[in-house]
């Protein structure tokens, strides 16, 4: 039952990132950065609204623990592969991932591209973050966290 | 615990990829979007077999019928402009892909960073070159979409200019673009079609370019102040006008290097070195000709004073050898006597050996037409400071003192002696009262020939 549903929730996901005729409005209503707050507010505030503690958000996203917790006092800045991380550590929907990558000031997910398409995948179906890894691992993907991306800094327009 | 492979096999059968050329997705991962608009889509790469990162733009050809980034990239090379790396197209795309440049745009560096004038006229600078480079192929090429997010320092400081999709080569016949393309506080009139884009069209953005770097806005603001020399260059940068602004990036760099803080302050310090010395001169200049026009053979600074006296030594006994072409100096150590001054009066001046060499009179001083010396002495006796003082004034002022008979004063001097030795005393020629040696002999001759010369117009 669970699995037809995921099934269902799957197509209209498909449906909405890939059969898109207006790529530009999807892409608009994700990167609205208009008066964002800092992106360690922004963890923090979604720890407290959903009565976590941030260890065990950082122990879901597979993150080095005094790394995490930086991230959260804002010391650390994270680099976008380290904010998917942090998805799977929320157990975050797609919209709270395109938000977390949003605040962070990074490009949000974007479907026409194979790697964010099976992450998204995976968000929506609520997969671990080892399990993800595990998809673009079959997919011969990059897998999270995994390369030189990590640093990048030409950015987005 | 989710089925991996049903995921896999999900995504795989939903994915449509068919829009990227074959090739170009065998070659590279897209790690993730930068940018989408307008049938224009821009992805961070990773080559597949390597780490190496690459910027592919991909073009709807539906929209785009022809794409001047790849012509335009290829034929470049510097070190400012990112190096083309290959092209992909199929029916629907064309893939470009030109080198990752890792840095900052500059409205993330400026925000970070909080640049000084300086700071931003370096970049502004750095940026002038990279447009001299353009602007200097044949034909020119034309950016046409400068602004903060297509330029990136490196973290090495090095400034590149990126994004050459409406880059176009200059035409000179074209009399008009046809087509807006670029950002619209960027971009300047004539790009929206009222003639054609040239060099100046890059330098209008340039110069909004530099008023955001300066007031974080493109637009102008009456309540930010602007450092003056750069309020200039912005203002003759975007000029309506083309004609009105500067005519090429050559210009905006020199202007903008004269504009640095520091070359103003060594600009305002050169004029301050250069007021400081015209003044120097004038008053020097002032001061000779007063002191020319005062001039008193007397005074103190009539003569050369500033030398130690070995200096002064040296430079009398040049003087006499230069205009008597006389040696009878150079001992200058030892004492002048009687017989050298006699020597000196026949062989240097040229007295008539009579008159000079006549015996000196026996008794108290006394002056006749017979005798040059007033009294009696013998020939190598030495002679005293106040006798050799009287014999220069005797030799340059003759006709000031012309009979000695009835002019000793109460101490025993004669009035020419007695100014001589005022004179001596007065700039410090003489510092010995005793017997005077030949070297102070020559100082004496020399400087009262100095003041007889000055002062005989």
């Amino acid at each position: 039952m669970i699995e037809q549903i995921n099934q269902v929730r799957t197509s209209t996901l498909f449906r909405l990132l890939f059969k898109t005729s207006n790529i530009k409005k999807f892409m608009e209503k994700n990167t609205d950065e208009m008066q964002l707050p800092s992106f360690s507010e922004y963890i923090s505030r979604l720890c407290a609204d959903r009565g976590e503690v941030p260890e065990k958000v950082i122990k879901r996203a597979n993150i080095e623990r005094s790394f995490g917790h930086q991230l959260f006092k804002g010391t650390k800045k994270p680099s976008r592969d380290t904010v998917l991380q942090l998805a799977f550590g929320f157990v975050a929907d797609v919209d709270t991932a395109q938000k977390l990558l949003k605040y962070a000031r990074m490009s949000t997910l974007y479907p026409r591209v194979k790697r964010d398409a099976a992450i998204l995948y995976c968000l929506h179906n609520r997969f671990t973050i080892m399990e993800a890894q595990n998809v673009l691992h079959d997919m011969k993907l990059p897998l999270i966290g995994g390369g030189k991306q990590n640093e990048r800094c030409e950015s987005s327009r | 615990m989710n089925d991996v492979k049903a995921a896999v096999s999900d995504i795989e059968s939903a994915f449509d990829a068919s829009r990227y050329p074959a090739e170009f997705l065998e070659q590279y991962d897209q790690l993730e979007c930068l940018a989408a608009s307008h049938g224009t889509e821009t992805f961070l790469v990773k080559q597949k077999d390597g780490e190496k990162l690459f910027v592919a733009k991909c073009y709807d050809k539906s929209l785009y019928s022809f794409v001047h980034e790849s012509n335009i990239l290829k034929a470049l090379n510097h070190k400012g402009l990112p190096a083309f790396a290959n092209e992909f197209q199929n029916d629907a795309t064309i893939c470009i892909v030109r080198e990752f440049v890792e840095g900052k745009p500059v409205n993330q560096y400026i925000t970070e960073k909080h640049l000084s004038n300086q700071e931003i006229i370096g970049i502004g600078a750095a940026l002038c070159n990279i447009l001299i480079y353009l602007h200097g192929q044949q034909p020119p090429v034309i950016h046409r979409d400068i602004k903060p997010q297509n330029v990136i320092v490196k973290n090495d400081g090095q400034v590149v200019l990126i994004d050459f999709d409406i880059a176009r080569v200059y035409n000179s016949a074209s009399e008009a673009d046809t087509q807006f393309f670029g950002t619209r506080e960027y971009a300047p009139p004539e790009q929206y079609g009222f003639s054609q884009t040239n060099s100046r069209t890059d330098i209008y953005s340039f110069g909004i370019l530099l008023r955001y770097m300066l007031t974080g806005s493109e637009r102008e603001n009456p309540n930010v102040r602007i450092y003056k020399p750069l309020a200039r260059i912005i203002k003759k940068c975007t000029a309506f006008a083309p004609k009105e602004r500067f005519t090429s990036a050559e210009m905006v760099k020199k202007a903008l290097l004269a504009a640095n803080p520091k070359a103003q302050r060594r600009r305002k310090t050169l004029i301050a070195v250069c007021s400081a010395a015209v003044i120097a001169l004038c008053v020097f200049g002032g001061v000779r000709w007063y002191q020319y026009a005062t001039f008193d053979p007397l005074a103190e600074g009539s003569i050369p004073s500033m030398m130690t006296d070995a200096e002064r030594v040296s430079d009398a006994v040049s003087y006499m050898k230069d205009k008597y072409g006389t040696n009878l100096f150079d001992d200058t150590e030892s004492y002048a006597d009687i017989g050298f001054v006699k020597t000196i009066l026949t062989d240097v001046y040229g007295y008539d050996s009579d008159y000079a060499r006549a015996l000196p009179q026996e008794g108290p001083p006394h002056e006749s037409d017979k005798n040059f010396l007033p009294w009696g002495m013998g020939d190598e006796q030495y002679v005293a400071r106040d006798v050799m003082v009287y014999v220069a004034v005797k030799i340059y002022w003759m006709d000031k003192v012309s009979d000695y008979s009835n002019l000793k004063d109460d101490n025993g001097y004669y009035p020419g002696v007695r100014a001589a030795v005022a004179f001596a005393e007065e700039t410090g020629i003489l510092t010995d009262v005793g017997h005077i040696t030949k070297g102070e002999a020559a100082i004496l001759l020399a400087n009262a020939d100095r003041v007889f010369e000055a002062t005989k117009e």
